[in-house]
C-alpha cells in the first residue's frame, strides 16, 4: 500500500473510534449494558490495534529501504500558505517517528485491552474511550509530525486528554484541581515551546538564503539542512533556542523545577496514569529533543544543561519516593526518575540510548502501572502500601509480572531495563560533549546516574516487598488502626479539597462518580487474581520487559535512528568499567531492599507518622518543594493581584475614568449656564453673535479692500 | 461743505426726530407712550420715504403700519395693562450696559467702514415713473407674481391663526 | 433728496435698528419687545429703500436694467411690511393667549426650557 493512505489509517482509526465512542456510546452503553460496553471497549481496541498494524507495516516498508531514503513527507492538506511561511498538514514517517507510533500504538492498544477490564463497572465508560482514543491521536499527531507546528497540534492535544483524562471523576474535585494542576503546569511548558518556534523561524529567515526555497521553513526534512549551517554560526542564540525547546520538555516530561503535577495526576484512573503518565505522554518531551538534535549539538552548554537537569530530576524523585506510601505515588516519581535518565541520556549527546530507554521503560513502567491497577483493583480500591503484604499468594500472576517488572527498572543483567540503562551510562560517563566551559557536566551527571539506579533498586524492592511478600497479611488488620498518628504538617494533601462552599464542583448528575468498590475489604473477603482482558496484557508486557532490551540492543536501535551519526558530538570514549559497577549498584540495591523489607513493614514506616525518620517526613513532602511553588506562586499571585486590583485597576484605569466622567460632567456643568430660559439672554446672545460676524467682515473683509 | 444745504437740514432734523422716537419706543416706562413714540417714528419714516421718492410706499407705510398695526398694538396694550407693571421696565444691570457697548460697537464699526464711501452729495436722478403706483402695480404682478401670491397666504395664515389663537375655549 | 448723502440715510437706518435691537434685549414686556422688533424692520425698509433711490450712482446700466433692480427695492419693502403684519397678528394673539393664562405678561417668566 502506497504511504498516504497507510499513513491516512494510522491516524484516522483512533479518531474513528473517538467518533464512534462520542457519539454513539452513551446511546449503546445506556441501551445494552454489559454486552453495550463490550462493543464499545472492543471497538476502541480495535482502532489502536488497527494503528499498530498499520505502523508496522509503514516500518516494515521503511526498512526495506536504504539507510538514506528512510525519511518520507507526507502531506495530506494545506494549512498556512503566506508568502514567506507555508506550513502545511504533513506528516514525516521516518526511523524515530515509527518507533514512537510503534510503542505508542503497541503499549496504548495492551492498555485499551486492560482499561476494558478495570473500567468495566464504571458509568462511564464510553467517555473514558473517547478520550483515550483522542489521546492515541494526539500522540499519533505529535510523534509523526512532519513540521513543529502540527508537532505542537499534538503536543498540546495530549496535554488536553491528559486533563480531560485525570479529571475523569471530576464529581471529586481534588480530581479536578490535579487535572487543572496538570495542564496549568504543562503550559508553562508550551510557552517554552512557542517561543522556540518563533526564535527559530526568525533565526533562520534572517539568515539570508537559509530559508526554505518552497517555504516551508518549519518542517523537518528543511530543518535538517539550514539547522547545522544557522545553529553553528549563531552559538549563543542556539543555547537560547535550545533552552527554550528543553523548557517545553521539562513541563511535559515533569522534570524539576516543573515535575510536581505528576505525583498529583495519579488522581486519574490507573490507565491512564500507564498509558499518559509512564509510557508516553511524558517521554514526549525526549521525543521533541530527539527531533531537534541539531540543535543541541551546536549548543553544549544547552546539553550540559539538560544533562544535569536530568540528573537531578532522577535523584530527587528517587529520594522521596522512599517516603510514598501510595503504591500510585511511588511510581509517579519513579516515572520521574527514569525520564531524568532519558534526559542525561540526551545531554550527554547519546540521543538514541535515551530512546532506547524510553521503549524499555515504557514496557516495564506500563506493566508496573497495569500491576499497581490489578492489586488496587482486587484490594478495592485502597492504595495505600501499608495495607498489603503477602499478595502473591492470592494474585500470582499479578506477583510475577509485577517482579519481572522490578528486575527490568532495577537494571539487572539481561532484563531490559539492563540494556537501556548501560547505553545511558557509557554515553554520559564516556562523552565528552556536554561541557560548560571545561567542566563535563555529561559524566558527573553519568557518575548520578549510576548511584540512583542503586537507589532505583531499593525503593522498587521496597515497592514490591511491601505488597507481595513479607510475613503478614496487613489487609486483615484494615479495621481502625490502633497505633495510627498522623502528623498535621507532615502530608500537604491534609488539607481536605472535598469541601467545596460555594457549590462550584457539584457534579452535574449525582451518580456520575462511578466506581463503586464491588467487594469491602475485610477479613472474611480474600482479594482474587483479576479476569483475563487484564492480565494478559500484564503478561505480554513482561515478556517484552525481558526480551525487549536485548532485541534493541547491540548497537540495532542507534543504528536504526540515526544512521549518520551526529557530526560534531566527539567520539564516545570506551569506559569499560561502567558496565560492571552498573551492574553492581542494581543488585546490591535490590538485595538490599529485598533485606530490609523481608519480613514486611518496619515500625519506623509504620502507620504511627511520630516514628518516622524526619528525613523520611522531609521527603514525604518533596523536600518543600511543593510548598514552596504551590503556596508560594499562590500567595504570591493572590498578592500581585490584589495590589494591581488596587493599584492599577481602581487607581489607575478607574481614576482616569472617573476623570473622564468628571470632565464631561463638569464641562456640562459649565454649560448648562447658557440655558437660563430666558428669551433676552438668547435674544443677548444672538446679538453677540451678530456683531462679531459684523466686526469680522469689517475688518478681515476690508484688507482685501472693498 | 456742500453738506450745508435746506435738504441736508431738514433731513437732519427728521433723523433726530426718528432717533428720538426710537429712544422713547425703547426707555419709555408705559407701554401705551412706547406705541405712540412708535407711531410717531412712523410717520417720520414716512416722510423720508417721500424724500426718497417713493411716495406710493410712503403712504403705504401710513395706512398699514399706523394705521393698522399701531392699532393692533394700542388695542393689545390697553387689554393687557394690568395693576402690575412695575416690574417691566430696564433695570440698570449688566444687559443693559453690554447690550449698549455691543449696540454703539456695531454702529461704529459698521458706520467706519461701510458708510464712508457714500458720501456723494449728488443724488443721481430716478429712473422714470420710480415710485409711482403704475410702476410698483405692473412689477408686483408679473415679475414678482410667485411671491405675491406666497405672501398672500401668508396673510391668510396669519388671520387663521390669530383667529385661532384669540378665540376663547369652549367650555 | 439731493444734497443728502447716502451714508446719511443708511446711518439713520443703522441707528434705528440698533435702538431696536437694544430694545429687545432690555425690555420685559413682551408687546415692547414687538414694538421693537417692527422697529428694526422698518430700519430695514429704511436701508432697502434709500440704496433703491441711489442705484444709478452705484452702478452704470442701461436704464432700463436700472428700473427694473430699482422697483426690486420698492418691493422688497412692501413684502416686508406684508410680513410684518402677519407676523404681528399672530404674535399679538400668543401674547393674549398667554396672558390669559397668567395674569402678568413677562418675558422672564416663560423660562420652562432652562437647561
Amino acid at each position: 500500500m502506497p504511504n498516504n493512505s497507510l499513513v491516512i489509517l494510522l491516524l484516522l482509526l483512533p479518531i474513528l473510534g473517538f467518533v464512534i465512542e462520542a457519539f454513539l456510546g452513551k446511546q449503546i452503553v445506556k441501551s445494552s449494558g454489559e454486552s453495550g460496553k463490550r462493543l464499545l471497549g472492543a471497538v476502541a481496541v480495535l482502532v489502536v490495534v488497527g494503528s499498530f498494524a498499520a505502523a508496522v507495516k509503514l516500518a516494515i516498508d521503511l526498512a526495506g529501504n536504504d539507510p538514506s531514503m528512510r525519511s518520507q513527507m507526507v502531506t495530506l492538506a494545506p494549512w498556512i500558505n503566506l508568502a514567506g511561511l507555508k506550513v502545511p498538514f504533513e506528516f514525516l514517517i521516518d526511523p524515530l517517528s515509527i518507533t514512537m507510533a510503534l510503542i505508542v500504538t503497541g503499549v496504548g492498544a495492551l492498555i485499551h485491552l486492560y482499561a476494558t477490564g478495570y473500567m468495566v463497572k464504571d458509568k462511564d465508560y464510553s467517555r473514558f474511550f473517547t478520550y483515550m482514543n483522542l489521546f492515541i491521536f494526539s500522540m499519533l499527531v505529535l510523534v509523526t509530525a512532519g513540521n513543529l507546528v502540527v508537532m505542537f497540534i499534538g503536543w498540546e492535544g495530549v496535554g488536553l486528554c491528559s486533563y480531560l483524562l485525570i479529571g475523569f471523576w471530576y464529581s471529586d474535585h481534588a480530581n479536578a484541581k490535579a487535572a487543572n494542576k496538570a495542564f496549568i503546569v504543562t503550559r508553562i511548558g508550551d510557552v517554552g515551546f512557542m517561543l522556540g518556534i518563533f526564535m527559530l523561524f526568525t533565526l533562520i529567515i534572517g539568515q539570508v538564503g537559509s530559508g526554505a526555497s518552497d517555504g516551508r521553513t518549519l518542517s523537518f526534512d528543511n530543518l535538517i539542512d539550514t539547522l547545522p549551517g544557522v545553529m553553528h554560526s549563531h552559538p549563543s542564540v542556539a543555547v537560547i533556542i535550545a533552552l527554550l525547546f528543553f523548557l517545553a520538555a521539562v513541563g511535559k516530561s515533569a522534570q524539576f523545577p516543573l515535575y510536581f503535577w505528576l505525583p498529583d495526576a495519579m488522581a486519574g484512573p490507573t490507565p491512564v496514569s500507564a498509558l499518559i503518565h509512564a509510557a508516553t505522554m511524558v517521554t514526549s518531551g525526549v521525543f521533541l529533543l530527539n527531533r531537534l538534535y541539531l540543535i543541541y549539538e551546536a549548543a553544549p552548554i544547552a546539553a550540559a544543561v539538560v544533562t544535569i537537569i536530568g540528573a537531578f530530576t532522577a535523584i530527587f524523585a528517587a529520594l522521596i519516593a522512599f517516603s510514598q506510601t501510595d503504591i500510585k505515588k511511588v511510581l509517579a516519581y519513579s516515572t520521574v526518575s527514569q525520564v531524568g535518565y532519558m534526559f542525561v541520556a540526551c545531554g550527554a549527546g547519546g540521543f538514541s540510548a535515551g530512546i532506547f530507554h524510553l521503549a524499555t521503560h515504557a514496557f516495564f513502567k506500563a506493566l508496573l502501572f497495569l500491576g499497581a491497577g490489578a492489586v488496587i483493583h482486587s484490594m478495592a480500591h485502597n492504595q495505600d502500601m501499608r495495607n498489603y503484604g503477602k499478595l502473591a499468594k492470592y494474585l500470582p500472576i499479578t506477583a510475577i509480572t509485577m517482579f519481572i517488572a522490578f528486575l527490568a527498572i532495577s537494571g539487572i543483567p539481561f532484563f531490559a531495563g539492563y540494556y537501556s540503562k548501560e547505553a545511558i551510562f557509557s554515553a554520559s560517563v564516556g562523552g565528552s560533549f556536554a561541557k560548560i566551559g571545561s567542566v563535563n557536566f555529561g559524566q558527573i551527571a553519568g557518575y548520578v546516574a549510576i548511584f540512583t539506579a542503586f537507589l532505583t533498586a531499593i525503593y522498587m524492592a521496597r515497592l514490591t516487598w511491601l505488597t507481595f511478600f513479607g510475613r503478614e497479611e496487613r489487609w486483615r488488620l484494615i479495621e481502625p488502626h490502633h497505633d495510627s498518628v498522623q502528623l498535621a504538617g507532615a502530608l500537604p494533601e491534609c488539607v481536605s479539597y472535598s469541601d467545596d462552599p460555594n457549590g462550584w464542583y457539584k457534579a452535574i448528575e449525582p451518580e456520575s462518580n462511578a466506581t463503586e468498590p464491588e467487594h469491602t475489604l475485610d477479613k472474611d473477603h480474600e482479594p482474587h487474581e483479576v479476569g483475563a482482558s487484564m492480565w494478559i496484557p500484564m503478561v505480554i508486557l513482561a515478556v517484552l520487559s525481558v526480551v525487549g532490551g536485548y532485541a534493541l540492543d547491540a548497537g540495532r536501535l542507534e543504528a536504526w535512528l540515526y544512521p549518520v551519526a551526529p557530526s560534531s558530538v566527539p567520539k564516545l570514549a570506551e569506559v569499560p568499567w561502567v558496565t560492571p559497577v552498573g551492574i553492581a549498584a542494581a543488585v546490591l540495591g535490590a538485595l538490599v531492599g529485598g533485606f530490609y523489607y523481608w519480613k514486611g513493614l518496619p515500625a519506623n514506616e509504620g502507620w504511627n507518622m511520630s516514628k518516622w525518620n524526619p528525613l523520611r517526613i522531609f521527603a514525604l513532602n518533596q523536600f518543600g518543594f511543593n510548598s514552596i511553588v504551590s503556596d508560594g506562586s499562590s500567595e504570591a499571585g493572590k498578592e500581585i493581584g490584589a495590589a494591581l486590583n488596587v493599584g492599577v485597576d481602581k487607581g489607575i484605569i478607574e481614576g482616569i475614568l472617573g476623570g473622564l466622567a468628571l470632565c464631561s460632567t463638569g464641562i456640562g456643568d459649565l454649560l448648562k449656564k447658557l440655558q437660563s430660559g430666558y428669551a433676552r439672554s438668547y435674544a443677548l446672545l444672538m446679538l453677540a453673535g451678530a456683531v462679531v460676524l459684523t466686526v469680522w467682515i469689517a475688518v478681515v473683509g476690508y484688507r482685501g479692500g472693498f | 461743505m456742500n453738506l450745508i444745504n435746506p435738504n441736508f437740514i431738514s433731513f437732519v432734523i427728521l433723523a433726530l426726530i426718528a432717533v428720538g422716537a426710537s429712544l422713547g419706543v425703547v426707555f419709555c416706562k408705559n407701554p401705551v407712550r412706547s406705541a405712540i413714540c412708535l407711531v410717531i417714528s412712523f410717520c417720520v419714516l414716512a416722510v423720508l420715504y417721500f424724500t426718497l421718492s417713493a411716495e406710493m410706499l410712503g403712504i403705504t407705510q401710513i395706512v398699514v403700519y399706523a394705521g393698522a398695526i399701531m392699532v393692533l398694538f394700542l388695542f393689545v396694550v390697553m387689554l393687557l395693562t394690568t395693576a402690575n407693571q412695575e416690574s417691566l421696565n430696564p433695570k440698570l444691570d449688566w444687559r443693559l450696559i453690554l447690550a449698549s457697548l455691543f449696540a454703539v460697537g456695531l454702529i461704529a464699526v459698521i458706520g467706519f467702514r461701510a458708510l464712508l464711501p457714500f458720501n456723494q452729495t449728488i443724488t443721481p436722478r430716478a429712473p422714470d415713473g420710480y415710485g409711482g403706483p403704475q410702476e410698483l402695480g405692473m412689477a408686483l404682478f408679473t415679475r414678482f407674481g410667485y411671491p405675491f401670491e406666497a405672501i398672500s397666504l401668508l396673510l391668510m395664515v396669519g388671520i387663521v391663526g390669530s383667529i385661532l389663537l384669540a378665540k376663547r375655549r369652549v367650555r | 433728496m439731493n444734497g443728502v448723502p447716502l451714508g446719511g440715510y443708511l446711518l439713520l437706518g443703522l441707528l434705528m435698528f440698533a435702538i431696536g435691537v437694544l430694545g429687545v434685549v432690555l425690555r420685559r414686556s413682551p408687546v415692547v419687545i414687538f414694538m421693537c422688533i417692527e422697529l428694526m424692520l422698518n430700519a430695514a425698509n429704511l436701508t432697502f429703500l434709500s440704496f433703491a433711490r441711489y442705484l444709478p450712482s452705484l452702478r452704470s446700466d442701461d436704464p432700463a436694467m436700472l428700473s427694473r433692480q430699482a422697483v426690486s427695492g420698492e418691493m422688497m419693502v412692501i413684502f416686508v411690511m406684508a410680513i410684518a403684519a402677519a407676523e404681528v397678528a399672530v404674535g399679538l394673539g400668543i401674547i393674549m393667549a398667554i396672558f390669559r393664562l397668567r395674569d402678568k405678561v413677562d418675558v422672564d417668566d416663560l423660562n420652562v426650557l432652562r437647561g
